[in-house]
């Protein structure tokens, strides 16, 4: 089987993208477990994080769901860059301790999640450029997801999974901010009037 | 602030999922937008504005470069 005609090319296209997927999936996995096991409440930028995380699925899903074009690679792209630009700004104000700054949350083998998320947006930068490199998909567009079947109910779960998250991340945000500010002190609609 | 953009993510999520490309990618763009406009107001200090002083650095003033630097 020549991997350079296009059907293999186009499944091995899905394939890495749905690990990609799988990879981000797991990182907010992991932060929506140490918030709620750990009692970590993730801070507004930590929340944008979030969002560049989810905004890069959804160049993926995009690609599963419509079929490989620039437009859903860019907007991935778009969100890596702002990933990259906002754990940059927080790494840099909690870098120089001083009163009221500090990373928040506990650290991960010794790197706190800001610094964690400027090497998990390098890496997803450089996992796209790796892709647009070495994968000529000029005629593998032709092939939808529909026409790998395995990949298709994989990648079916996952962005089911991937919504799910996201739901449970807005109403996440919706008991710790209300329609306000976040803070990192607690959970505003579960705090007390008094 | 932070409620609306993850109600549009996760509407151009659900948007993209159920095949209307249209709207989720609309969806997402006003969640960019979002996103950027409470990030720069989030970074933003009235005393510092978008400068970050804690880590700038500044010569000692003896004009002298470090063993090693000259």
């Amino acid at each position: 089987m020549n991997i350079a005609s296009p059907r293999p090319l186009a499944a091995l296209n899905y394939l890495y993208l749905l690990l990609m997927l799988l990879v981000i999936a797991a990182i907010l996995t992991a932060a929506t477990a140490m918030q709620y096991i750990g009692g970590e409440l993730p801070c507004p930028l930590c929340l944008l994080q979030r969002v560049g995380l989810f905004g890069v699925c959804f160049g993926i899903i995009a690609t599963f769901r419509f079929g490989e074009q620039g437009r859903n690679t860019g907007l991935s792209l778009l969100f890596a860059i702002f990933l990259l630009v906002v754990s940059v700004r927080q790494s840099l104000l909690d870098i120089y301790p001083r009163p009221g700054h500090a990373y928040i949350g506990s650290a991960v083998f010794g790197i706190h999640m800001p610094v964690w998320c400027v090497l998990i947006a390098l890496s997803l930068l450089i996992a796209y450029a790796i892709k647009l490199a070495l994968l000529d998909l000029r005629e593998a567009r032709a092939f939808t997801l529909a026409e790998f079947p395995t990949l298709a109910r994989a990648a079916r779960a996952v962005t089911a999974y991937v919504v799910l998250l996201c739901t449970i991340n807005l109403v996440s945000v919706i008991v710790q901010c209300g329609f306000d500010a976040c803070h990192t002190t607690g959970y505003r609609l579960l705090q007390s009037a008094h | 602030m932070m409620v609306p953009i993850f109600a549009v993510l996760l509407l151009a999520l659900v948007a993209a999922w159920m095949g209307r490309q249209t709207a989720a990618i609309a969806c997402l763009v006003v969640c960019l937008l979002l996103s950027i406009g409470l990030f720069l107001f989030e970074v933003y200090s009235p005393e510092y504005g978008f400068r970050m002083p804690w880590i700038q650095t500044e010569l000692d003033g003896s004009g002298a470069l470090p063993r090693g630097l000259a």
